[in-house]
């Protein structure tokens, strides 16, 4: 039944502001996450990372990205260009600038994860300028703003779209989002290199436990609960003719909450068969990556299309990363590839498979080239972000600065100053507790 | 041993049996002690731990150390205690020294020597 124009107007601003506030939270759920996957002595340096990728990148999607991805939506269809800036003035739109920019701050805060423990942090920050300015807009103008992989009702379809016959489907993100960001992550953790000790001379794989596994799995529960917007959020309350979109809203809200349900239990039992014992990390793992593999597919698929894609998302999570560290030899510290780029491909190629309205040939085509184009841009665009940061800043501390730890050698802090001391293992430990604090002269 | 001998018995023993010894240790007639938590390394086979799937090992164990300074109890007693007290049989059940004490200060009263402790 039609509501008034102003009440569906209304509720469906109401809750696309709620979403973005939803998805402000994923920013917690990253940074702690990240910090409980790395060892102490980076702690700070992680946090410093979520905090400003955040920060920059707002300002960045405002002055040039969420215009520049306008641009790039008519340049790859042919469309007229007309005035993609004009949200500038325009603060009727601004509710829906803030539901891209919490988008776009997801693709950049991923990358940090792979790059963690080792990363200048003024190269950090360029890169993630960049993400949000160029890299992630031009995805999103491929895409959902109408160009290259699009097909759209008012206007000429985007170049590909038309060769294919078909639009791309991502609903939430999936690939537009989470593998973007994933991919850039795995090519920049390749560009910055391991962290020593990671690989022996021999190139065999050494352990670098996390300093707590509490936060990594906390970290992954709050991303879980942002991640109600992401998918849910996507889709409005109140359609175009004012009528209630109970059925589109209950099928994103089942699929997300059976696709995170499959992709923990299918990882927790691949890691159980692996390794013995089910594992607790491995497992908030499968969680987020049975999200990220739905994400795309939530309005799209069946009931039972989302559990196989969640279970594969997550049953995928560790095979792919031992083929990241033994076959790669990349550094990935959180994982961020096998969680967020191999669950979004898959997750996202396979809609057609389990669709609600049918198998159909030229979708799983347009899904193929869709991730395709998307990785490879991920890929290029990433790429030469890092290539750039690197002749700018210098991507990777020096040893020195790596095994006193980020805390102490990028920011002067210690994040947990009565355990790490201050940093490095012979130097005085800052004490909190009125004891020796250090200084010169005293022995 | 003489009455003014002070001696320091030092232990190091399992986390999990430090109850028991700080009740053996009052029952012998000794209430007083430091209790610091400590990693070591002794008989007590390597542990192996893992991280995402990749295993690494733990040799150095974590041990409750415990001095306690004795000045009017027999220090064998304390000993004996501990001894009894943290016994299970198995490889990692610590060890007991004791250390000649040349002096001792009660910071309340200023008090020296055996009445000090």
């Amino acid at each position: 039944m039609a509501v008034p124009a102003g009440v569906a107007d209304g509720i469906n601003t109401v809750w696309a502001l709620v979403v973005a506030f939803l998805i402000f939270f994923m920013q917690p759920g990253f940074a702690l996450l990240e910090s409980g996957q790395v060892r102490a002595k980076n702690v700070g340096n992680v946090l410093m990372k979520n905090v400003t990728d955040w920060t920059v990148g707002v300002l960045a999607y405002f002055v040039l990205g969420y215009g520049l991805s306008s641009v790039l939506a008519s340049l790859t269809s042919g469309a007229a260009i007309g005035t993609p800036f004009a949200y500038f003035g325009d603060p009727g739109g601004w509710v829906t600038w803030l539901v891209g920019a919490v988008f776009a701050m997801t693709a950049a805060t991923i990358v940090s994860g792979a790059v963690a423990e080792r990363m200048n942090f003024p190269a950090y920050v360029f890169v993630a300028v960049v993400m949000t300015a160029v890299v992630y807009p031009v995805a999103t103008g491929m895409t959902w703003g109408g160009g290259l992989l699009a097909v759209n009702a008012n206007g000429p379809d985007g170049y590909i779209a038309r060769v294919v016959g078909a639009g791309y489907l991502d609903f939430a993100g999936a690939t537009v989002v989470h593998m973007l960001g994933g991919v850039a992550g795995l090519v920049g953790a390749w560009f910055v290199g391991p962290r020593e000790g990671r690989f022996d001379a021999s190139g065999d794989s050494h352990p670098i436990p996390g300093h707590s596994m509490l936060l990594a799995v906390l970290g992954t529960l709050i991303l879980a609960f942002g991640w109600y917007g992401f998918n849910v959020g996507t889709s409005a309350i109140y359609g175009a003719d004012n009528t209630l979109l109970s059925a589109q809203l209950g099928r994103v809200a089942l699929n997300t909450t059976l696709g995170m349900g499959a992709g923990a239990v299918a990882a927790m039992v691949v890691s159980a068969r692996r390794q013995g014992k089910p594992d607790p990390l491995w497992t908030a793992n499968g969680l987020l990556a049975g999200l990220v593999a739905v994400t795309g597919a939530v309005l799209h698929v069946t009931w039972a299309g989302g559990i196989v894609l969640g279970a594969l998302g997550g049953a995928l999570v560790l095979p792919t990363y031992r083929f990241v560290v033994d076959a790669l030899r990349v550094d990935d510290v959180c994982g961020v590839f096998a969680v967020h780029g191999m669950a979004g491909a898959v997750g996202t190629v396979l809609i057609p498979v389990f669709a609600t309205s049918g198998f159909s040939a030229t979708q799983l085509a347009m899904q193929v080239v869709g991730v395709a184009v998307i990785g490879a841009w991920a890929v290029v665009g990433s790429g030469a972000t890092f290539w750039v940061a690197d002749l700018l800043f210098g991507l990777r501390v020096s040893p020195e600065e790596e095994e006193a730890g980020l805390d102490a050698s990028e920011h002067g802090v210690a994040a947990y100053p009565e355990f790490t001391g201050g940093g490095s293992p012979d130097s005085q430990p800052v004490s909190a507790d009125g004891g020796y604090a250090g200084g010169d002269g005293d022995d | 041993m003489t009455d003014d001998d002070i001696e320091m018995v030092v232990a190091y023993v399992r986390p999990d049996v430090l109850s028991n010894v700080k009740q053996a240790i009052a029952n012998a007639g000794a209430p007083s002690l430091t209790v610091t938590k400590v990693s070591g390394r002794g008989s007590q086979p390597v542990k192996t731990e893992q991280w995402r799937g990749e295993e690494y090992t733990v040799d150095l164990h974590e041990k409750a150390k415990v001095e306690c300074v004795v000045a009017d109890v027999e220090t064998q007693r304390v000993v004996d205690a501990i001894a009894d007290a943290a016994h299970t049989g198995e490889k990692g059940d610590g060890k007991i020294f004791v250390l000649p004490v040349a002096s001792a200060v009660q910071i309340r009263t200023g008090k020296t020597g055996p009445d000090a402790v």
